[in-house]
């Protein structure tokens, strides 16, 4: 088995150095897309052996060799492959198959097509880190990796200048990507002050020593360490405040946004929440929990709201996958942590379906985001609207489709556990996904041709690629129906969250409420967006022109105010530093140095080969030395 | 072979002088064998060595003023051993890095070789008069370096490095002989010698003159803040290989002095300092890092970028546990590697160019991919990113200090994020965005000569990065018995507290 883990983990690697090998200004080279592609499905065909040797014979765990070892601190480079790694795993390999075989396809005509592929791949080995790692130091290695990962795949089309906010708000792929990077390194403080408690209170890193410790540590040291470890989890799953970069990151390849930017990178925070559940499940820290849960809630909301107005496609479904990251925290936090796992592996296959179907769009409209000049693609894009149209179902949570298990089961989850406050503001967003998410299908899809009279010629991605993403679609509709399997081989590793029997009791009703809520959006989209003719959309000025719009519009003006009060004084800072520097630190400096330089100088003048002036200032010092010697006698 | 100490430490000199006799056309190779043959013996030296001994090895004594215990007395330790690889390799990679049209190459060849000689010297020297002689000595070839193949202020700036560093020691002096004096007090016998000061007893007192004795020589050469702005000035006019010895090889003489004078002569006036060195450095960390942020000039990024990390390492000295000094040695190598190879790159364009600024670039991704990716790996090198060798040292820094304060552990944590903002900043202005500069057109990539110079050190920052042990393991068990001479020694029950040499005994 333990060669199987290292092929599971370094196949993506072989991968990324292969395409790396044709780096540089060498020319696009197909071989490189279809050998990152192949040595990905290796990879997901070893973990799905493993998987199937969890179920059969529980976890496997290897170390490989040491790593950093100094004082007490030793940190090997190990990998546990249970339960919940082997699960992300499998979602991380999956998707990111189907992704790389789709960027074969659209990445065909970018010059930098072997780059793209080194990244990628480099990507999938950090994710894999990241989640097979047996202790804190290694998680960090792959939550950096894929942290410069994603920098290097936002900023990939780095040669794009910037342009004011105002026509783009995300600036420039660049800007996006050190955003990105910044951003996430200010929550990474967060984690390594975490690690460095759990060092200093446990002496080990290795996750089953900590969890094992932490019973008996102080409540304030595990509050402490929970409220660490959830702010490095903030920024790599964008929660409030640190959540203005995933927007952002949309600059990226729309496979990198389908990949890193919503089935893996961005559930890195989730999964650590869920890895470590034995320290936030504890009685101590169940405050920090429930924080964790409402500040989901909270996210979950706001995201949505945001979504309802967007006019940018690849945005939407930015925010979408904000809003249900909110909802993986709210489970986490409330302890249902299996039902998040599941919200997180669920939400991996149709969100990056979705994402790959918005490339499709945008790959027939030239690279067209605005989904006020689509319309009517159902036509010239069959195959991508039915992709579109299942995702957008499972992300509404309609029965049978995958969304409506694990999503409903939060909600339940928010129910049973008596906060009523995050019920219901899970319910309204349940509705408001579901109209945001139709929107933009049947802005796109339905109604008017409006880009014809734009000059766009849309046509449907290569058929391979429609083929290559049918895996996501198969589990966006089927993914719910295998939740109890999934639960009797998850609770085997994490807590098994059960409704009590009053829940259980109402549990139609709840669930027929978020139905109701659900079709109702999709109802209202559909009379407001995919009208034709006479009932065709048209623009609301008098809407636009509201306070709410443009303050939705504007992100409620979080980037305006960062830039204000962050951005701006930092550099002003700096720069006044730099003027402190040169003026004062180092003209102090200068000052002594002329002090000598000057006294040399005037003193100079007593040299001036006079026999009486030196007779005088000879008198002048022995009348001084005098007046000196009768001072310290007098002092005594 | 029981000399090979001096044979490392005298050989590039004399080399150097027969180098006089070289021809002007083959200086360069000439320089690139003696300094690759000095490499390959302190490479020697490290198969030689044994990993397991934390004390000194190849010793080697003669006595010069017996009366004044005055001693010609070498040595080297898991502590020193690595810092002295570095400083040959760079000075190697240095040379390689050279243009052929350098002009009076030879002397610059001289130069570095007698360079060398003083750095090697001042690492392996066990006696505080030849640890002083060769401190001082090394300001000669580096006042000549700068002042000689400078920029347009080279003599202001080169005067200004030699004056600052020269007053900051002659106080290093003061202190080193009043060490001297109280060894014959107590001894009744003159030692210069620095292991046996290891074991004098000193009042409070006397810790206090002498920490602060040994803090003026070592801060300036640091440089600490506020003792730092000497350095700017002498990068911005220093030629590239000036540049690279500077950052990679000559600053950590100050950190060096600490770890090798201050913590285990000085024990309690160590610990009792902490909270003033912690300040100071704090002030480094945050203060240069946003200062580097403000410039213009890619090479003073880098160079405040340099004491921003200094202040790491000189937080990771005072942590006073094995994990935080152990990291900082180990971040004193990698910052010799990673800025030493930033200076290089800022060389390679400015060669082509003629101009470090920014403003000047943008979009250099596109015309120099291999130039971009290669400041890339240093780039995430400096920003520490794990397995990269920035990252082991900053770690065990981070991880050492903060049993000594959380907050101070967190301002100085905050590197990983304003390092970031600055480098990414610098290479946002610089690599990214269109070529708007016509100039920037059609630039020719890294050539043989740079490669061979830049790809040595992105290797080892990787291995290094991923695998530290071999160079880690030496470090901490010399940090270790280092520490555990420091708590002996130290008088005071609050000293001992402050010393943690395995967190076991802490509990």
């Amino acid at each position: 088995m333990e060669s199987l883990v290292y092929v599971a983990l370094f196949a993506p690697f072989v991968g990324s150095m292969f395409a790396g090998l044709f780096f540089g200004n060498a020319p696009r080279n197909a071989i490189t897309g279809w050998v990152a592609s192949t040595l990905l499905f290796v990879s997901f065909l070893a973990s799905v052996a493993l998987a199937v040797h969890v179920v059969h014979h529980g976890s496997v765990h290897v170390t490989m060799m040491d790593w950093i070892s100094a004082g007490d601190l030793s940190i090997p480079f190990g990998f546990l492959v249970d339960e919940v790694s082997v699960t992300m795993m499998v979602v991380v390999t999956l998707v990111s198959t189907v992704v790389h075989i789709y960027s074969t396809g659209y990445m065909d005509h970018d010059k930098s097509y072997n780059r793209f592929f080194s990244y990628l791949s480099a990507f999938v080995f950090s994710m894999l880190i990241l989640v097979m790692s047996d202790n804190f130091a290694g998680l960090f290695i792959g939550w950096e990796g894929v942290g410069v990962c994603s920098w290097l795949l936002v900023g990939f089309w780095y040669h794009k200048a910037d342009r004011p906010f105002e026509e783009n708000p995300s600036i420039s792929p660049s800007w996006a990507a050190n955003e990105a990077f910044i951003m996430n390194r200010v929550a990474d403080l967060g984690m390594l002050v975490g690690i460095f408690l759990i060092y200093w209170n446990i002496g080990s890193l290795q996750y089953d020593v900590v969890f094992a410790a932490m019973p008996n540590l102080a409540d304030g040291i595990l509050v402490a360490i929970a409220i660490a470890l959830f702010i490095g989890a903030m920024g790599k799953s964008a929660q409030f405040p640190l959540h203005t970069w995933l927007t952002d990151a949309m600059e990226g390849p729309t496979p990198v946004s389908a990949l890193i930017h919503a089935a893996t990178m961005v559930t890195a925070g989730v999964f650590l929440v869920i890895r470590a559940n034995p320290l936030f499940s504890l009685e101590a820290v169940s405050g920090v929990s429930l924080f964790i849960a409402a500040l989901g809630t909270f996210v979950a909301f706001y995201a949505a709201s945001m979504a309802l107005i967007a006019r940018d496609i690849k945005r939407i479904v930015a925010l979408s996958t904000l809003s249900q990251l909110g909802y993986m925290f709210a489970a986490a936090g409330l302890g249902a942590y299996w039902i998040a796992l599941f919200h997180l592996a669920a939400h991996a296959f149709f969100k990056a379906l979705l994402f790959l179907g918005a490339g499709n769009v945008m790959h027939a409209m030239d690279d067209e985001l605005d989904i006020f000049k689509m319309g009517g693609l159902k036509k010239a894009m069959m195959g991508s609207y039915i992709y579109m149209g299942i995702a957008s179902v499972a992300l509404a949570g309609l029965p049978i489709f995958a969304g409506f298990y694990s999503k409903d089961a939060i909600i339940e989850t928010a129910f049973n556990e008596g906060t009523y406050i995050i019920w219901g503001i899970l319910v309204i967003t349940a509705g408001m996904t579901a109209f945001y998410s139709f929107r933009q299908v049947f802005f796109s899809f339905h109604g008017e041709k409006r880009y014809e009279a734009l000059g766009f010629h849309p046509h449907d991605m290569y058929k391979y690629v429609l083929v290559a993403m049918a895996p996501l679609a198969i589990l966006a509709i089927s993914f719910g129906w295998f939740m109890d399997d999934f639960k009797a081989f998850i609770t085997k590793n994490l807590p098994a969250y059960e409704m009590s029997h009053h829940t259980h009791h109402w549990a139609w009703l709840l669930g027929l409420i978020v139905v109701i809520i659900a079709v109702a959006g999709i109802v209202i989209a559909y009379k407001k967006y995919a009208g034709k003719g006479a009932n065709a959309w048209k623009r609301d000025e008098e809407f636009e022109a509201s306070f709410i719009y443009k303050l939705l519009e504007n992100q409620y003006y979080v980037p305006k105010f960062y830039d204000e009060f962050l951005v701006k004084p930092y550099t002003i800072a700096s720069e006044k530093f730099w003027a402190i520097d040169k003026a004062v630190v180092d003209g102090s400096v200068d000052l002594i140095a002329k002090a000598f330089y000057k006294s040399g100088d005037v003193s100079r003048g007593m040299q001036n080969g006079n026999l009486s002036s030196y007779l005088n200032w000879m008198g002048a010092g022995a009348l001084l030395l005098v007046v000196a010697a009768a001072l310290a006698t007098a002092i005594g | 072979m029981s000399h090979i100490l001096s044979a490392l430490v005298f050989f590039p000199a004399l080399a150097g002088i027969l180098g006089f006799v070289v021809d002007k056309k083959s200086a360069k190779a000439y320089g690139i064998a003696v300094a690759a043959v000095e490499f390959l013996l302190s490479i020697w030296l490290w198969i030689s060595f044994d990993g397991s001994n934390a004390g000194m090895q190849f010793t080697e004594y003669v006595p010069i003023i017996a009366q004044f215990g005055i001693s010609y007395n070498l040595g080297v330790d898991g502590i020193s051993l690595f810092i002295v690889i570095m400083a040959t390799m760079i000075t190697l990679l240095g040379i390689i890095l050279l243009r052929e049209d350098t002009p009076n190459m030879k002397n610059m060849i001289v130069s570095l070789l007698f360079l060398e000689m003083t750095m090697v010297g001042v690492f392996v020297s066990l006696d505080a008069i030849v640890f002083y002689l060769f401190w001082e000595l090394s300001l000669v070839p580096m006042l000549y370096i700068i002042g000689a193949w400078g920029g347009p202020t080279r003599v202001y700036a080169a005067v200004k490095f030699f004056l600052y560093t020269f007053a900051g020691s002659l106080i290093m002096l003061v202190g080193l002989l009043a060490m001297a004096y109280l060894y014959n007090l107590e001894a009744g016998v003159w030692s210069f010698n620095i292991l046996d000061w290891y074991k004098l007893q000193l009042t409070a007192d006397q810790q206090f003159w002498l920490f602060l004795a040994f803090f003026a020589g070592f801060a300036i050469k640091v440089p600490m803040f506020p003792f730092h702005t000497w350095l700017p000035h002498a990068h911005g006019q220093a030629p590239t290989i000036g540049s690279v010895i500077l950052a990679a090889v000559l600053l950590k003489m100050g950190t060096y002095g600490f770890v090798r004078f201050s913590l285990p002569i000085l024990p309690d006036a160590s610990v009792d300092f902490t909270p003033f060195i912690m300040v100071l450095s704090l002030i480094m960390v945050v203060y240069t890092a946003m200062v580097a942020f403000a410039q213009k000039d890619m090479k003073q990024v880098i160079a405040y970028s340099s004491v921003s990390h200094m202040g790491i390492i000189m937080i990771g000295v005072f942590a006073m546990n094995a994990e935080g000094l152990g990291g900082s040695i180990f971040l004193m190598l990698s910052h010799g590697i990673v800025s030493g190879a930033l200076f290089m790159l800022v060389g390679v364009i400015y060669e082509r160019r003629g101009t470090k600024l920014m403003s000047e670039f943008g979009g250099l991704a596109a015309t120099m991919p291999i130039y971009a990716t290669v400041f890339g790996v240093m780039l995430m090198a400096s920003v520490g990113l794990p397995l990269t060798i920035g990252f082991v040292g900053e770690f065990l820094v981070l991880l050492g200090f903060y049993k000594v304060s959380v907050i101070g552990t967190i301002i100085a944590g905050s590197t990983i994020i304003i390092g970031s903002i600055y480098m990414l900043a610098l290479f946002k202005k610089s690599f990214f965005g269109p070529v708007t500069n016509e100039k920037n057109f059609g630039l020719k990539d890294l050539d043989a000569r740079e490669l061979t110079a830049l790809l040595p050190l992105v290797a080892i920052v990787v291995w290094l990065g991923v695998y530290p042990k071999p160079v880690l393991e030496p470090i901490d068990n010399s940090v270790k018995k280092l520490l555990v001479q420091m708590e002996e020694h130290a008088q005071f029950p609050s000293t001992k507290d402050a010393i943690i040499i395995s967190k076991k005994e802490a509990e």
